[in-house]
């Protein structure tokens, strides 16, 4: 396990998986592959944790599940988003830019002098 | 896109160990171990380095493995729901569209279960406030008792509620620390404020421990406690509603401390009860003030509550927890015995408890509440024959359906399912019956009350949540027993026989349920209708009774003042006597005369001797003092000798009536017989006339023996006795206009005073009233069912005549004529109706013992409203069959064997 990666609040990883399914359905393990590719390995997400995000956001409807053959020809669990989930992944991903902006401001920004 | 995939038969097996939930979980991680492993050995890692390395990525496998079947089994559940959901979704939405194609039959349905539903949710709120429902307000009311005693009366033998201040004393004593005591009276209407603008009330009288027995409090104000309710020096204190103070005094916090008069005397406002107590009783009560005003306005020799007269008390008792209330009720009957105690308290007399809910026993009910209990049967009956015939009506839609549903059928849909279906629509139906039913069964409700009893003040609405409840329930028991024998029909139907046939033709089997429905509601309406003309048989028989007074003519007239000064107004009698020769002179006043006593109101004792007996005797006649042309005046008729004369100063004489003449002097004449009165030693008052007897306290009872004296001449043993009222005889239509011109004469000679002008039918309407009511709501269930009934018939014939068209005209090509088919039609109503009256009037001599005890002179098996009920419902059932009896005939035989 990667020590020196950044770790991840609950909500980002949604905004993560999320969009790697607005690419089309996916199986667990492909999103997996889908963000640690995508981080460039400058955060490290456990594959557990990517899992319980999956089945958890089944149950808020926002993804659906079904199973089917992957690539290699093995039975696999694919998950794709619902309605309702392409509608999260709009708003989260703004809440996401918004909320990085805001980091970024305030990062940037220098103390005003005192009156 | 993923793509169908089979399970490898091994995993069949497994499926059976692990659960799928599981089972899937696990292949989910295994496919991504898989994978991981898979993709790192490709990227030269070593087998075992690449499962360390896979498994390091992954973390707490154990953990996310529960985390992950625990979520889905939560999504499971949830799929699981949504699709019952969506299924009975689906169902209601077919039964809302299929119904929308058949309004009539949607209405008819409704409005029939709505009838019949509405009549018992009404019916179950009468019998709930009157018999279950506690006391609202009543701390623990099912510890509280009340005492009860039986007695032999001169009529009959009955439990009795009222007490004697003296045997409460005794009682309580008795008890000592083994129960709680409080006395009260029951609530009674009396007049608030002063003159003829007065309010009225309902109050209670009732002893300080009434309170804290009941655990009523107060909302402001305060209670008054027992240093206020002292016997012998009350304070004229008064507690008034929660409702009373919102309704009358406007809600206001300042009328604590402000006067009250209540029945012409002034008392204080002490405080507001809290809600939502308003007494113990059915009437709700609006006023409380302490018992020891019991005495207010009596004239009695002695303390009150040594009286043994004074004896309408009611007495609540609440037992130690310990107590046993056989050995209570056993201790009190001891007490009750004493022979100090007067009237009734013989060695019969027993001590009972009875619930606080005073109508369930165990005294005898009012005469309306009977009716009311018999009528919940009624509306059970009515019900009875709405759910047949709406399971009639479902029938012949299930009929009409049939192919439709064989199609289903063959579609595959399960059985269950269409049952299912089929049952969504008869719940549809019951649950908007459930609605309309409420909408009946709360306007049914107040008129029930106002119908059976009027008096009664009630604190609660007629509707609440035990009675939305109970329609509910009756609702999906109508929806069970309506729907299921159609559902199930039609599910049992053989598809290939339903298909292949040409015809939509009903089962054989359907059409014997139906005959057997119909059977039964005429069985059932005849049944209701005996039960009806019995009643109004009864009512008419009490209309005829021969009361003795001319009810239609006799107006009485009196006077009263707030303040009880006319009873020492020395020159009231002689004022009123001037009234009355004034009254006399007003158009269309025929005969006046004075009395003591209003007729059937009030009643009095006399001791006399004849020459022949001692004052012991067998009977106990009353008597009233009236005026020189009372007889005239009442109707009552002179059957022999004479009436008094108009002037004074003749002999002393007396008239009786007819029983008295009989009783006091058997096989002698009585005219000419010698009265004295108080003692022995008195004038004799010679027997001038004998008058026809009339009725002493009630439109129902037998001849009971009674006596005139003059008012102008009464022994000194009556004295104290004076004309107090003003009667006189009037032509029915003019009086309206006479009571008018009473009242401006009463004005005018009294001023001050408020006039009371009675009519006598108007006072004996509520001695009717029971008779009436039962008349009344026996005849309308009865129509109702009757109603019922013929639709039932008219639509099943006009559904066998649809049916059986070909034959019809097949008939009618080969000859037949049109009286034929009418009669063959006809022929098969009326047997139904033929077989239903034979059965339905057996029921009726059965089930007549359960209303005997409420009719009058008439039995219940009387053979002439049989005979009524049987000949109303022929012709009923011979016009219902006739209307389809005409259609068929009219066929016409070319274009029907055309057609098919």
């Amino acid at each position: 396990m990667a020590t020196d990666s950044l770790d991840l609040l609950q909500g980002t990883l949604d905004v993560l998986v999320l969009r790697a399914l607005s690419w089309g359905p996916m199986h667990g393990y492909a999103v997996a592959r889908f963000i640690n590719r995508g981080s460039d390995g400058t955060f490290k997400v456990l594959d557990g944790a990517l899992y319980t995000s999956l089945h958890r956001m089944e149950e808020r409807g926002w993804i659906e599940s079904e199973w089917g053959n992957s690539e290699t020809g093995k039975r696999a669990k694919f998950y794709r988003l619902t309605t309702v989930g392409r509608r999260a992944v709009r708003s989260e991903t703004t809440n996401w830019n918004d909320y990085v902006a805001a980091v970024a401001r305030v990062l940037a920004a220098t103390p005003e002098p005192a009156r | 896109m993923p793509y169908p995939h089979t399970t490898p038969a091994w995993r069949r097996y497994l499926r059976l160990i692990r659960s799928p939930i599981a089972r899937d979980v696990d292949d989910e991680l295994r496919f991504h171990f898989q994978s991981r492993i898979e993709e790192l050995t490709a990227l030269g890692a070593a087998p075992g380095d690449a499962r360390r390395r896979a498994e390091e990525e992954f973390g707490d496998i154990n953990q996310v493995r529960s985390d992950l079947m625990s979520i889905d089994h939560r999504v499971a559940a949830q799929r699981h729901r949504r699709e019952d959901f969506s299924d009975t979704l689906a169902d209601v939405r077919y039964a809302f569209r299929s119904l929308r194609r058949s309004p009539g039959l949607a209405a008819g349905v409704i409005l029939l279960l709505a009838l019949g539903i509405g009549a018992n949710a009404a019916m179950f709120t009468f019998l709930d406030t009157v018999f279950l429902r506690m006391p609202a307000g009543v701390v623990d009311p099912g510890g509280i008792r009340r005492l009860w005693r039986y007695h032999q009366f001169s009529t009959e033998a009955q439990f009795w509620p009222g007490f004697s201040y003296a045997q409460y004393d005794a009682v309580r004593t008795a008890l000592g620390d083994r129960a709680r005591t409080a006395l009260y009276t029951a609530p009674w209407k009396v007049k608030i404020g002063l003159g003829e603008s007065s309010g009225e009330a309902q109050f209670v009288k009732a002893e300080a421990g009434f309170f804290a027995l009941t655990g009523a409090r107060a909302e402001i104000g305060r209670l008054y406690d027992s240093t206020e309710d002292r016997l012998d020096g009350p304070q004229r204190v008064a507690v008034v509603s929660h409702d009373y103070w919102q309704r009358a005094l406007n809600g206001d916090r300042s009328a604590i401390g402000k006067p009250i008069v209540i029945a012409g005397s002034r008392y204080t406002v002490i405080g507001v009860m809290r809600e939502p107590f308003v007494g113990v009783d059915l009437d709700a009560a609006d006023i409380w003030i302490p018992l020891a005003f019991e005495a207010e306005g009596r004239r009695e020799n002695g303390p009150w509550w040594k009286s043994p007269n004074i004896n309408g008390f009611q007495i609540l008792i609440r037992p130690a927890p310990t107590a046993n209330d056989a050995q209570l009720e056993q201790r009190m009957t001891a007490v009750l015995r004493r022979p100090d105690f007067g009237w009734y308290s013989d060695t019969l007399s027993v001590a009972r408890f009875g619930s606080i809910v005073r109508a369930a026993g165990p005294g005898k009910q009012e005469q309306e509440v009977q009716i009311g209990i018999r009528l919940a049967g009624v509306a059970l009956i009515v019900l009875l024959i709405a759910c047949a015939n709406v399971v009639n009506l479902l029938l012949g839609r299930a009929v009409q359906r049939q192919r439709e549903i064989a199609v289903r059928l063959a579609l595959g849909i399960s059985r269950s399912r269409l049952v299912r279906l089929l049952f969504a629509e008869t719940s549809l139906l019951a649950l908007a019956a459930c609605g309309a039913a409420l909408l009946v069964a709360y306007l049914a409700g107040n008129l029930l009350r106002r119908l059976l009893l009027p008096e009664v003040h009630w604190a609660s609405s007629p509707l609440d949540g035990r009675v939305v409840g109970f329609a509910l329930g009756v609702a999906v028991v109508a929806a069970i027993i309506a729907g299921l024998i159609p559902a199930l029909q039609s599910a049992r139907a053989d598809v290939n026989d339903v298909l292949k046939s040409r015809s939509s033709g009903g089962g054989r089997e359907g059409s014997r349920v139906r005959s057997t429905l119909l059977v039964s509601q005429a069985a059932l309406s005849a049944l209701l209708l005996c039960g009806a003309g019995l009643f109004v048989r009864s009512l008419s028989n009490v209309r005829h009774i021969d009361i003795g007074f001319d009810t239609q003519r006799i107006i009485t007239a009196t006077v009263s003042y707030d303040d009880h000064s006319r009873s020492s107004d020395s020159t009231f009698p002689a004022r009123l006597g001037e009234l009355a020769s004034r009254i006399s002179t007003i158009p269309g006043v025929r005969h006046v005369a004075l009395s003591s006593a209003r007729p059937m109101y009030s009643i009095s004792w006399l001791t006399f001797f004849t020459e022949t007996d001692s004052s012991r005797r067998g009977f106990s006649p009353t008597w009233t003092a009236v005026s020189s042309g009372y007889f005239d005046a009442s109707g009552v008729r002179l059957l022999r000798g004479e009436d008094f004369p108009k002037t004074r100063g003749g002999p002393h004489a007396v008239v009786v009536n007819d029983a008295m003449a009989k009783l006091a002097w058997p096989g002698r004449p009585a005219i000419g017989a010698c009265m004295r009165f108080g003692k022995r030693t008195e004038p004799c008052y010679r027997v001038i006339g004998v008058v026809e007897n009339s009725r002493e306290r009630s439109v129902i009872e037998d001849a009971s023996p009674m006596y005139y004296l003059p008012l102008n001449d009464l022994p000194p043993e009556a004295r104290g006795w004076t004309a107090n009222y003003v009667m006189l005889s009037t032509d029915p239509r003019s009086a309206a206009s006479v009571v008018g011109s009473v009242r401006g004469l009463i004005r005018q000679a009294f001023p001050g005073g408020i006039p009371s002008i009675v009519r006598l039918s108007d006072y004996l309407e509520p001695e009717y009233r029971p008779w009436r009511l039962g008349a009344t709501l026996f005849s309308a269930f009865g129509l109702l069912a009757l109603v019922v009934a013929v639709v039932g018939i008219y639509s099943t014939t006009s559904y066998s005549v649809q049916q059986r068209v070909q034959e019809f005209a097949v008939r009618i090509a080969l000859g037949a004529r049109l009286a034929d088919v009418v009669q063959l039609v006809v022929a098969e109503g009326t047997r139904v109706v033929a077989i239903g009256v034979v059965l339905g009037v057996g029921l009726a001599i059965v089930a007549g013992k359960l209303v005997a005890s409420l009719l009058y002179g008439i039995s219940p098996s009387d053979p002439a409203t049989a005979l009524g009920v049987a000949a109303i419902l022929f012709v009923a059932g011979i016009a219902a069959a006739m209307f389809p009896a005409w259609r068929a005939a009219r066929v016409d035989p070319a274009a029907t064997l055309k057609t098919d």
